[in-house]
């Protein structure tokens, strides 16, 4: 599904390049759950944004389903977003003018789904996420823990192939961050969804399947995690 | 999705409530200023559009000088009255022709039998092809035969409800005086005219015939003077017919000089420019002759109330584009679930668009609410809803709904689009100056707007206070002007009630002023000079000393053969010292006796022409129109009732009109006060609207430097040094503002006062005055902001992040 080849990024100041990044090479197939690890300024968030296409890696190639990722499109970037990749934010990002409903809702609607279909999916995931009751609050009138649920649902809502989360228990306690894991694993061993992880917690590296170790822009490990 | 923005939007609005009301209020007052100003433009428009028929109407002009305040040569609507036989007989393409007296603005004594006496203006009289021409609807009587008789009379509907309570008159009488002297003229009554829904350059309230006009003018040194309008063939080529209309105009004018003295080329060789057009009557009301256009007119409001717009669309978008940080994350994340650019500018398109939506619903509010003294300071009869190019303004307005929308909220709307969903959502994303430097030019145009209207004012108030108190040259206290023409009978009358001093006649006087040039011959110069006829107490009603020699006196048995006073202009011209000298005009020999002050008979935009002053009648002209009497004390209310009652023993069939030299003296300055209080009401809103907007634009700053503002106060500022710090950032722009208005401002006023024969020099206190004023308010708004985050607890801010 992903293959990097010799992924660099850097940033100059003044003439001198700061390398992020160095010579990232890997490749993570489909029903994959992969987390990335590493010491505070390692790259990790670095890495995941150009997967998720928000940065531009400033040397290699990017194929993101067989399709090479730098020589695509605004048009072809937004009809990814909209059918294939979710987003997973720390610090939730949920939109705070809109309820819980419309939060859920935003994604299907650039999707064009249809009105009903629409309605019957977002019930079923706030059915699931056990927010039926919430589904009219805004964002400031739920606890974090709450929110994440609702962003992970929002990421849902459009059936991606693929869930790309920078520290998504970051600011959870841990409860709530064992919660939280243990729907990304149903998710991916059920539905079979890709997930990519930033994560701090090596306890939290255990639901995955895989571990990408970074130091320096480097990546230092690749471990493959035998189910218990 | 529309539904999903408009609620954000909503919610948007209601969150930045503050922001969102300066916003929208700003706007508000922008548009309503220019929804009037476009009423005005409509209205002016639609002057003579109110029949298809008008397509075909014509004015006739005629190129000359006669009764031009200045002796200068004009496209004038009064002609010679034989032009509408001429051009009758000889342009093919005419139908009809018709003569109407011009309107001399004169109340005329209207009298039903068994009714009181009504004093009307607008009576004028047609010859028989009047509504030939002007395509009238008749609600009663004949069109085609209603002015086919003498002494028949067609009135407006108004007139007719408010002389009779009724349509149904026709064949009845009405009974006319048109001047103070003449006999009662019974007039029939032959039709009702609906009043057209669009105002007339040639309004009426009553046409009446009196048969005067059918008659062709036989004698040839006789002048009269109409105005005359023709009915034309559809499609003519104006162009061509012109050219047509000047060469008979032309080849008319040498036949009359084969019987005179003087010839064509001694004519044309004295300045004159002979000529005569067609003018569409659609454009007569944008042509008037001696003064400008309206739309000529309009052009420095037009200007201020765009400007007045604009600012309201600067706050606009500084608040917006100020705010757009706060909006960054929802960029962000919407880009991320695959919203396109193209959406997000819609939605934020949307936003604006719902703002000025509630702008130009205010402004229909307003509009109501202004409307009715908009009219009356401006004399006018506009209405909004009722108005009948109601769908045509609507239309308008949704254009400018649209325009401001897209000019308001487009630059905000691309700034937010082209977030990076990468930058906004690491979560450190903060104050990004996106946007500082078009914010901060707009805020020096608001400024340089405000400052230089600021300047106009005070040079417009010096000039009005020079013109207050400027010598007009004669005393205008205790003189009263009665409109009717001198009589020695009555004004002996007059004199004879105690507490009259003296009692004149004069052309020349503010308020209603005529000229008329004539040839001198002095000592072998040939010149051409006003020249007005006076009585012998003219001088000394006005109040008016001798520079050199001496006035016209009764004890001076020459004085009434040919003897004249010249002005000082007048006697510079003539080589200056001028007393005892004789000058020739035409036949007939002057004696120059005296020398007086210029004086001010009209507005201080005309200078005062070089002017010679006569009691005879020698040379023609007689003085007339002004009864001028002057009190011995300024409490002379009684007095002008005793004379009222002289009055009515001579014309008891019309009332006495007069008003005081003070109020003409007034009167001639409205024009100019008016335009005045319009500045000074339009600069005090842009001004406080450029306020607000740098208000809550400082509110904002304060807000967003909160957390600099609590580090810097733990590090040990004080509440001045960040009160300083927040001013600072706000302070240049004023300064530089000032530093662009005043070459601006120079060259605005200097062109204003350019327009004034009597004018002051460039005053340097109101640039002073505007530039401290500026910096003072500024500081001042921004600093209320600026306290609040200065005084704030630090620890507060600190802990929230
Ligand atoms: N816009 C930028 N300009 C310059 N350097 C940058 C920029 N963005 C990130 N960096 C640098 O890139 C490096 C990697 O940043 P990144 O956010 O990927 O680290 P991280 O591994 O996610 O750290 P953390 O665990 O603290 O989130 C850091 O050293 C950071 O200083
Ligand atoms: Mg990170």
């Amino acid at each position: 599904m992903i293959e990097l080849k010799n992924i660099e990024k850097y940033y100059s100041s003044k003439g001198i390049k700061h390398y992020v990044l160095r010579h990232v090479t890997t490749t993570i197939k489909q029903g994959e759950f992969v987390s990335i690890m590493g010491p505070s300024g390692a790259g990790k968030s670095t890495l995941l944004n150009i997967l998720g296409m928000l940065e531009e890696p400033t040397y290699g190639t990017y194929e993101f389903m067989e399709e090479d990722v730098t020589r695509l499109n605004e048009r072809k970037r937004i009809e990814l977003y909209r059918n294939h990749i979710g987003f997973v934010f720390q610090a939730y990002h949920l939109i705070d003018e809109m309820t819980v409903y419309e939060n859920i809702e935003a994604p299907l609607l650039y999707k064009k789904v249809g009105g009903a279909e629409r309605a019957s999916r977002i019930a079923d995931l706030l059915d699931r996420f056990n927010m039926v009751a919430k589904k009219d609050l805004f964002p400031n009138q739920l606890s974090g823990g709450q929110q994440q649920l609702v962003g992970i649902a929002r990421a849902l809502a459009a059936q991606p192939s693929i869930i790309l989360a920078d520290e998504p228990t970051g600011n959870l306690q841990s409860a709530q961050a064992e919660e939280i894991m243990q729907l990304f694993q149903k998710l991916n061993k059920e539905d079979g969804i890709t997930i990519i992880q930033v994560t701090h917690s090596e306890k939290n590296a255990q639901y995955g399947s895989r571990i990408l170790n970074i130091a320096d822009g480097v990546v230092k490990d690749d471990i493959t995690l035998t189910a218990v | 999705m529309f539904k999903l923005n408009l609620k954000i939007a909503w919610r948007n609005l209601w969150k930045n409530k503050f922001y969102a009301s300066i916003n929208i209020t700003g706007l508000a007052i922008g548009l309503t200023a220019f929804v009037l100003l476009l009423l005005y433009v409509n209205y002016e428009e639609s002057y003579d559009t109110w029949s298809p028929e008008l397509k075909n109407v014509y004015q006739v002009r005629e190129f000359h000088s006669y009764s031009a305040p200045d002796n200068k040569q004009y496209w004038q609507t009064s002609n010679e009255s034989r032009i509408a036989a001429l051009l009758n007989q000889n342009i093919p393409q005419i139908t009809a022709v018709t003569k109407v007296e011009n309107d001399w603005y004169q109340n005329y004594a209207l009298t039903v039998k068994d009714r009181k006496s009504v004093m009307i203006k607008g009576i004028r009289n047609a010859d028989s092809a009047f509504f030939k021409v002007m395509p009238y609807s008749f609600l009663k009587g004949n069109e085609a035969t209603a002015l086919s008789k003498p002494n028949s009379i067609v009135l407006k509907k108004d007139l007719a409800l408010k002389l009779f309570g009724t349509e149904d008159i026709i064949g009845k009488t009405i009974s006319i005086v048109r001047w103070e002297g003449d006999d009662i003229t019974d007039f029939t009554v032959t039709g009702i005219v609906t009043e057209p829904n669009t105002p007339q350059s040639v309004s009426f309230s009553g046409i009446i015939h009196t048969g005067e006009f059918d008659k062709h003018n036989q004698n040839p040194t006789m002048h009269k003077y109409v105005e005359i309008y023709a009915r034309l063939l559809r499609n003519a080529d104006l162009n061509q017919l012109n050219a047509n209309v000047q060469k008979v105009y032309i080849n008319n004018l040498k036949t009359t000089f084969t019987n005179s003295q003087s010839s064509y080329a001694d004519y044309l060789k004295s300045g004159n420019v002979p000529n005569c057009k067609l003018l569409p009557i659609d454009e007569a009301h944008q042509n008037p002759p001696f003064v400008a256009g309206w739309i000529k007119k309009i052009k420095p409001v037009s200007l201020i109330v765009t400007f007045l717009l604009l600012i309201s669309i600067i706050n606009f978008i500084n608040l917006a584009t100020a705010q757009s940080f706060q909006r960054a994350k929802e960029v962000g994340v919407k880009k991320v679930l695959g919203s396109s650019k193209g959406l997000l500018v819609r939605q934020f398109l949307m936003e604006t668009g719902l703002q000025s939506l509630f702008a130009l619903l205010i402004c229909g509010v307003l509009i109501e609410l202004f409307l009715p003294a908009f009219n009356q300071q401006l004399g006018l009869n506009i209405s909004f809803w009722s108005n009948h190019k109601l769908f045509f303004i609507l239309l308008q307005l949704f254009g400018l709904f649209l325009i401001i929308t897209l000019l308001a909220g487009f630059y905000p709307a691309k700034v937010l689009s082209n977030y990076k969903p990468a930058t906004v959502l690491k979560g450190t994303f903060s104050n990004s100056n996106k946007g500082l430097v078009l914010r901060n030019s707009l805020i020096v145009l608001q400024f340089v707007i405000s400052v230089t209207l600021i300047i106009a004012i005070g040079a417009m108030q010096t000039q009005v206070n020079f013109m207050n108190q400027k010598d007009l040259g004669f005393d205008k206290s205790r003189v009263i002007n009665i409109s009717a023409n001198y009589d020695e009978k009555i004004a002996n009358d007059i004199r004879k009630v105690s507490g009259v001093q003296y009692v004149g006649a004069t052309t020349q006087v503010i308020g209603n002023a005529f000229a008329y040039a004539d040839k001198i011959n002095f000592q072998g110069k040939k010149l051409n000079l006003n020249m007005v006829t006076v009585t012998m107490e003219a001088f000394p009603a006005l109040g008016i000393k001798p520079l050199q020699g001496r006035l016209f006196s009764p004890l001076y048995k020459q004085d009434t053969v040919n003897t004249v006073v010249l002005n000082e202009s007048a006697a510079k011209q003539l080589g200056g010292v001028v007393v005892g000298k004789q000058f020739r005009s035409y036949e007939n020999v002057f004696q120059i006796i005296g020398v007086i002050k210029d004086y001010h008979a009209e507005s201080f935009d005309k200078s005062i022409i070089p002017t010679i002053y006569k009691v005879t009648y020698l040379g023609g002209m007689s003085a007339n129109g002004n009864l001028l009497v002057r009190f011995n004390s300024s409490h002379y209310q009684a007095i002008i009732g005793k004379i009222e009652g002289v009055w009515k023993k001579y014309y008891p069939n019309y009332p006495m009109n007069y008003q005081s030299l003070n109020d003409a003296f007034i009167h001639s300055l409205e024009d100019n006060s008016r335009f005045m209080n319009m500045i000074v009401i339009f600069s005090v809103i842009s001004v406080s609207l450029s306020l607000s907007g740098l208000f809550a634009l400082s509110t904002f700053v304060a807000k967003r430097r909160t957390k600099e503002v609590a580090v810097r106060k733990v590090l040990g500022a004080s509440n001045m040094q960040i009160v300083n710090l927040l001013n600072k950032s706000f302070l240049h722009l004023v300064i530089a503002a000032n530093l662009i208005s005043w070459p601006i401002a120079y060259i605005l006023i200097k062109k204003w006062l350019d327009g004034f024969a009597y004018r002051i020099d460039m005053p340097v206190l109101p640039f002073i005055i505007a530039t401290i004023t500026s910096l003072i308010i500024a500081v001042l708004t921004v600093s209320i902001q600026a306290r609040k985050a200065a005084i704030a607890n630090p620890v507060k801010a600190l802990k929230y992040e």
